[in-house]
């Protein structure tokens, strides 16, 4: 399987980058391979090839910036979907082609902007979990990356003084995208349910409307500080086991998996502060809804960050004040807490590394990732990585064992 | 992800400090290098500096490193508000770094935006003498050099590539902050009494460990200015240098440019 791409990736590797290619566009293309320790089952593979080519496209034209930015993938494992028009990324799995930024900026004034159409957002102060930042969709094809998925939206920011601004709609709900449930990057536990039990995704169509947020920021002297507020339709999925759909099959039950998105309505504070030689950082929110399998949460962060040399420590310790009514696992965006994130890069004059640790405050499982990339030109890079999940399967990590991974990615940049 | 220290340690202050234009008039019986670099500064200052700026690191074993950005810096020393943006390579293109300036001598306020993360981020005073970007300027060296912070006297002259020079010995003073230098020694052009060398001695060394020359320099909108600078490690053999392009001075600034809001415009100046 494998071999089928390797022949494509290399000539995108060696052929179709250029720095002759226009000022404004830039891009990679990646090849990765991932091998496996064990499996979950039978259908689970020992190794998985992944080829990236993405490409972007920037332009000034008079005081607007546009941005257009098309990601082409090629996997070897059942994650990825089939060519697809899919431009909110609204299906189950991801379209070999998709649209990553299409978007344009105007100056309404020289203090405000007006942006609109397909971009990503970053929100909040906390690295490694972010309250404020969850919320937003990932795309968990790859379940140790935490890869955003860009939205539809239109966004004012503006700034007054100290004080700075961001209104945001996002019109069109775009949701986490889950990996193939009950395999080895999402096995489910749930109790009550024989071995041999296959749980069918059913493609349950995410409601069209989206969500609206405002988020005030205001600097005074060595503080940053910020709140927020949001209402709408979150766009992680609450999964609907529907066991009374059942259906014995040879191989065991098949128990059909639905999806429904509940309504949330949420309120935070961010503030950083410098203090001594750390940064310190922290986030509060509360997150208010009515659905039963959801309820509400009052989430905090709180991490902290120190440079030595080269190199930088930052320890994050993020929660949540109300035990949700399902576990945990089935929220995604709330899946790991709480938690104590740890993590160590540094750069070095050949490229850098860096180790994180997560370690699970409630069952005691958490993952170990490690990665060292180095830079064989200014252009070329080679990274090797490792994933350790470890620790009770029946927590969010220790349930990722069969996912414990290493590889090995060369990437070209233009 | 480019690491934090990477732009902290921006190549704007070293340009600034460096680009440090000594003033005395010819004939200058006996001069006093303290009121020659009051002078100097009062009578060099900018209004706006801007320049895009092309860096090459060359390792022990002949390897090399290319970067670029664009740097804009409004004000002066003690006001000045500083935006850089990274433009090569790939990985770093769009990192943006912005400072400002305290009152009171405080150190500045520093912010870095990553493409990456879509949202600027905090970032505190670094150690002095880490790596700036893999290059050999360290986070001191990127610092505005100001005299005051500075015990300094002439040493006598000195022909430095064919021009007579002063010498001029600056030992850093406890107020201005824990240095990794215990002496500098600065070589200023006597003709036009600009920089163009610096000796750096680390604490307890005898020599020099690290030289600073500055080249190919012109006048440009009535301000002399280095186009070249290069940095030599005796101790790693490593050089990095700096070619500035598209200088200009005193050009009016877009509104808002000095802004986080500005910072957190991606694709943006």
């Amino acid at each position: 399987m494998i071999g089928r791409y390797l022949p494509v990736c290399s000539f995108l590797l060696f052929v179709i980058p250029s720095s002759a290619l226009a000022q404004g566009i830039s891009g990679y293309v990646e090849a990765k391979g991932f091998a496996f320790a064990e499996r979950s089952n039978s259908r689970d593979p020992w190794g998985i090839g992944w080829g990236t080519l993405s490409t972007k496209w920037e332009e000034k034209v008079c005081e607007a910036q546009l941005t257009a930015s098309v990601r082409g993938e090629w996997l070897t494992s059942d994650e990825q979907g089939p060519l697809a028009f899919d431009p909110a990324d609204r299906r189950i799995r991801r379209s070999p082609v998709s649209m990553q930024d299409l978007w344009a900026r105007f100056p309404i004034s020289p203090s405000l902007d007006l942006q609109l159409g397909r971009f990503q957002l970053g929100w909040g102060k906390t690295d490694g979990y972010s309250p404020a930042d969850a919320f937003l969709p990932r795309d968990l094809t790859d379940p140790f990356s935490d890869e955003k998925i860009p939205l539809w939206a239109i966004r004012l920011s503006g700034e007054a003084r100290a004080l700075r601004y961001e209104a945001v709609v996002c019109p069109v709900t775009t949701p986490w995208r889950l990996p193939v449930l009950g395999q080895r990057n999402a096995p489910l536990e749930v109790d009550g349910v024989p071995e041999g039990t296959v749980f069918t995704e059913v493609d349950t169509p995410p409601p069209w409307t989206g969500f609206a947020a405002l988020r005030l920021l205001a600097t005074y002297g060595e503080w940053d500080l910020g709140a927020w507020g949001r209402f709408g339709v979150r766009p992680a999925p609450l999964l609907e086991f529907r066991f009374d759909q059942a259906t014995a099959t040879p191989s065991g039950l098949s128990v059909p998996v639905e999806r429904h998105y509940a309504r949330e309505e949420g309120v935070g504070v961010e503030l950083s502060r410098i203090v001594g030689s750390w940064i310190v950082r922290g986030e509060t929110a509360a997150l208010f809804s009515r659905d039963r399998d959801l309820g509400n949460a009052l989430i905090g962060a709180l991490s902290v960050e120190k440079g030595f040399g080269d190199g930088t420590l930052l320890v994050t310790l993020a929660g949540n004040a109300i035990t949700p009514p399902v576990d945990e696992q089935l929220l995604f965006d709330r899946a790991i807490l709480p938690a104590l994130i740890t993590a160590w890069n540094r750069t070095e004059e050949w490229g850098g590394w860096k180790l994180v640790w997560t370690a699970g405050l409630k069952r005691g499982d958490g993952l170990l990732k490690g990665e060292i990339a180095y830079n064989l030109t200014d252009l070329w890079k080679l990274t090797l990585g490792g994933e350790l999940p470890y620790g009770s399967e029946r927590g969010p990590f220790g349930a990722l064992h069969a996912a414990r991974r290493m590889h090995l990615a060369l990437r070209r940049s233009w | 992800m480019l690491d934090n220290r990477l732009i902290r340690k921006s190549l704007l202050g070293p340009f600034l400090t460096l680009s440090i234009l000594l003033f005395c008039e010819s004939g200058f019986a006996a001069p006093d290098a303290r009121a020659l670099l009051k002078e100097s500064e009062s009578r060099h200052r900018t209004k706006t500096q801007q320049y895009a700026g092309e860096l090459t690191v060359v390792n022990r074993e002949g390897k090399i490193r290319r970067k670029g950005w664009k740097s804009f810096r409004e004000g002066y020393a003690g006001d000045a508000r500083n935006l850089i943006r990274f433009t090569d390579p790939p990985e770093v293109k769009g990192v943006g770094f912005l400072s400002l300036s305290r009152s009171g001598g405080q150190n500045p306020d520093q912010w870095l935006y990553l493409p990456s993360m879509k949202r600027e981020r905090r970032i505190a005073a670094q150690d002095r003498d880490a790596s700036f970007v893999g290059t050999d300027f360290n986070y001191e060296d990127m610092e505005e050099f100001d005299h005051e912070k500075y015990k300094v006297a002439l040493q006598g002259e000195q022909t430095v590539e064919g021009y007579p020079c002063h010498t001029i010995s600056a030992i850093p003073l406890e107020k201005g902050g824990k240095s990794i230098y215990e002496k500098k020694i600065l070589y200023l052009r006597k003709d036009i009494l600009y920089l163009i060398r610096e000796d750096l001695y680390r604490k307890g060394d005898k020599e020099p460990t690290k030289r600073l020359i500055l080249s190919d320099i012109q006048n440009i909108d009535g301000h002399w200015v280095a186009r070249k600078m290069e940095m030599s490690d005796m101790r790693k053999g490593s050089r990095t240098t700096v070619l500035l392009k598209e200088i200009a001075f005193d050009k009016p600034q877009t509104a808002n440019r000095f802004t986080l809001q500005n910072l957190n415009r991606e694709g943006g100046d």
